[in-house]
């Protein structure tokens, strides 16, 4: 066979089976519905270290099969310029944690966001700091590595549009997507 | 994925403009100028006429409008106080020189014989002849006034050189450019993504950005302002943002995640070969190269608080760079070397600092809403910064000698991140 062809023919096969497990999937497990408020260039996929199709896995052994979806989690906020889980969000991350831990399909990115203050250079490391904090705690409180993606917003994606304390207090979080 | 190397899906094409962008730049010597400050001197009184038309009937609109663009210039250029022949008006001071000549227009080509006459006796002390297409007449008016900001600086102008710059639609932000004095702003990207942190290669043939256009985290690309084509230059786990160019353009440094925390590294031209040139467990960001290309200059919190620090190019020797202001951060070295930009925070955001390269003489250049991102013009006679001073976020430049800024038209449009580029090419006639 030709290269090419075989190439092509190995391809179109590739494609069909994803396919066809992609279908088999909908069945297995609810779809997850689209985050609320999500914008046109919030990533689709939570799990970029994995090829498409796998970001759900039901066959995984000993896996509990939950009907929770990423909304269920709760959002944790933060102090000025601060990075670390306080009591308030300590609370809010021991739900998340009992909900991931209950739901080990469910797959998670941790979005860290920052109010508006901050350049926009360092508010890009405070989110990612913010986004490893959260994941950190909830890999110490049981919840698999492998549910658990991050990604750092900056000051991009404020919550609330707005220039005060109260608005910037909403904006300083970390979201489940 | 963490050791996912980025360079190997990089089309040929960047690594072509690499290559040429690498052999055409050698290693730039060291400072010839340092003898002259950053910012402005006091202005000289100087006198602008008309040009007279000549060649096609319609030569009077263009040159009409050419005066105005040339005034502007000189007047922009902070070394003069402009005085228009055409405008009826106290002359404050005896001009120390006219400016003026003759604009024709022949089809498509326009030749502007540029002179300088110095008072009193009005003997011409510059003479030349700019030619360019006739759709281009902007940049010849341009090349001229950057020659007599020479004849009477030392130094040529910056009128013929671009602003890249970030605007926001909603939630998304595009890559934007315009000519240094405002005109034609025009979009570079179309992603409905999130871009910022512009820069230009030391030649300007290259912009180099973060984006989040790739989908997941934030990326650093690079695009060339005529082709508008982004490259992937580093997309490695975790974010990667705020590249610059080397002064020699051998390779840059960034901010990366990929070691999970945020440290600074130099990646070479096609952004592979990380080296690591910070380790703390702060942040380290925003890293700025002195003009030298041997110190770097950047934020880290690791004394509390963000703070300016300036490291040699290896990544030794860090230290803080002012003690008498707090909450630093964004820095921006002068291409003449002998100070640095920075933002220190308020209660309604930041105001612009400089300070000599060693920390000494802070001094606060501008205050009032919050000032962003400032970044030096080519010659270290302005500075070019993001302001809601106005209540609308836009690029606003300051001449540092204490007048107001001075804010540059987008249409309106909500600007921000700016990158004033290198000179484009030579100033000479032709």
């Amino acid at each position: 066979m030709h290269p090419t062809l075989l190439r092509t023919t190995v391809l179109v096969t590739a494609v069909l089976a994803m396919f066809a497990v992609g279908c088999a999937k909908k069945g297995a497990t609810p779809p997850t519905p689209p985050p609320a408020g999500n914008t046109t260039t919030a990533p689709t996929n939570p799990n970029p270290g994995n090829t498409g199709g796998t970001t759900t896995n039901p066959t995984t052994p000993g896996s509990q099969q939950g009907t929770a979806t990423v909304t269920d989690l709760r959002t944790i906020y933060f102090a000025v310029d601060s990075y670390s889980i306080d009591g308030t969000a300590q609370a809010d991350l021991d739900a998340n944690a009992k909900l991931l831990r209950a739901n080990s399909n469910l797959r998670v990115t941790v979005e860290g966001h920052c109010d508006e203050r901050g350049t926009v250079e360092y508010n890009l490391a405070l989110g990612q700091k913010r986004a490893d904090a959260v994941r950190d705690y909830l890999l110490g409180a049981g919840v698999s590595a492998a549910q658990i993606a991050t990604l750092t917003r900056g000051k991009e994606f404020p919550a609330v549009d707005g220039h005060d304390e109260s608005a910037w207090a909403k904006n300083r979080r970390a979201e489940f997507k | 994925m963490r050791n996912r190397a980025p360079f190997v899906t990089l089309p040929a094409t960047l690594l072509v403009l690499s290559a040429l962008l690498a052999a055409a730049l050698p290693a730039r010597a060291d400072d010839v100028r340092l003898e002259t400050r950053s910012g402005a001197s006091s202005r000289m009184p100087l006198r602008v006429t008309s040009l007279a038309p000549a060649g096609d009937r319609d030569a009077g609109t263009t040159a009409v409008q050419a005066d105005e663009v040339l005034a502007a210039d000189l007047q922009y250029s902070a070394a003069f106080d402009v005085a228009r022949a055409w405008v009826a008006s106290p002359q404050s001071a005896t001009p120390i020189a006219e400016v003026g000549g003759k604009w024709t227009v022949r089809g498509s080509t326009v030749r502007l014989m540029g002179e300088v006459r110095e008072y009193p006796g009005k003997q011409v002390i510059l003479a030349r002849e700019y030619v360019g297409p006739a759709a281009k007449w902007r940049d010849v008016v341009h090349r001229f006034a950057d020659d007599v900001v020479l004849q009477f600086t030392g130094e040529p102008g910056v009128s013929a050189t671009r602003i890249a710059f970030i605007v926001q639609e909603g939630r998304t932000k595009e890559l934007w450019v315009m000519d240094s004095d405002g005109h034609d702003p025009r979009p570079l990207t179309a992603d409905r993504s999130v871009a910022q942190s512009p820069s230009w290669s030391p030649d300007g043939s290259l912009l180099l950005f973060t984006s989040y256009r790739g989908g997941g985290a934030p990326q650093l690309w690079v695009l060339s302002p005529e082709t508008r084509k982004p490259f992937l230059l580093s997309g490695r786990q975790g974010f990667n943002t705020g590249g610059m160019y080397a002064p020699d353009g051998s390779g840059l440094v960034c901010t990366l995640g990929m070691d999970g925390n945020a440290e600074i590294y130099r990646l070479d031209a096609r952004g592979g070969s990380p080296q690591r040139l910070t380790s703390h467990r702060s942040i380290d960001t925003s890293p700025c190269w002195a003009p030298t290309g041997r110190e770097i200059a950047f934020t880290s919190d690791r004394s509390g608080v963000p703070q300016v620090h300036v490291m040699d190019a290896d990544g030794g020797n860090v230290r803080r760079l002012t003690y008498d202001v707090s909450y630093t951060d964004s820095p921006a070295w002068s291409p003449r070397g002998d100070r640095i930009a920075f933002v220190v925070r308020t209660d309604s955001g930041f105001d612009l600092w400089t300070c000599r390269s060693d920390g000494s003489n802070t001094t606060r250049v501008v205050a009032g809403g919050s000032n962003e991102n400032p970044r030096w013009s080519p010659d270290g006679r302005h500075l070019i910064f993001s302001s809601d001073r106005d209540g609308t976020r836009s690029l606003w430049i300051t001449d540092l000698d204490g007048a107001a800024p001075r804010k540059l038209d987008t249409g309106g449009r909500k600007a921000m991140s700016p990158a004033w580029s290198p000179r484009m090419g030579a100033t000479s006639a032709r």
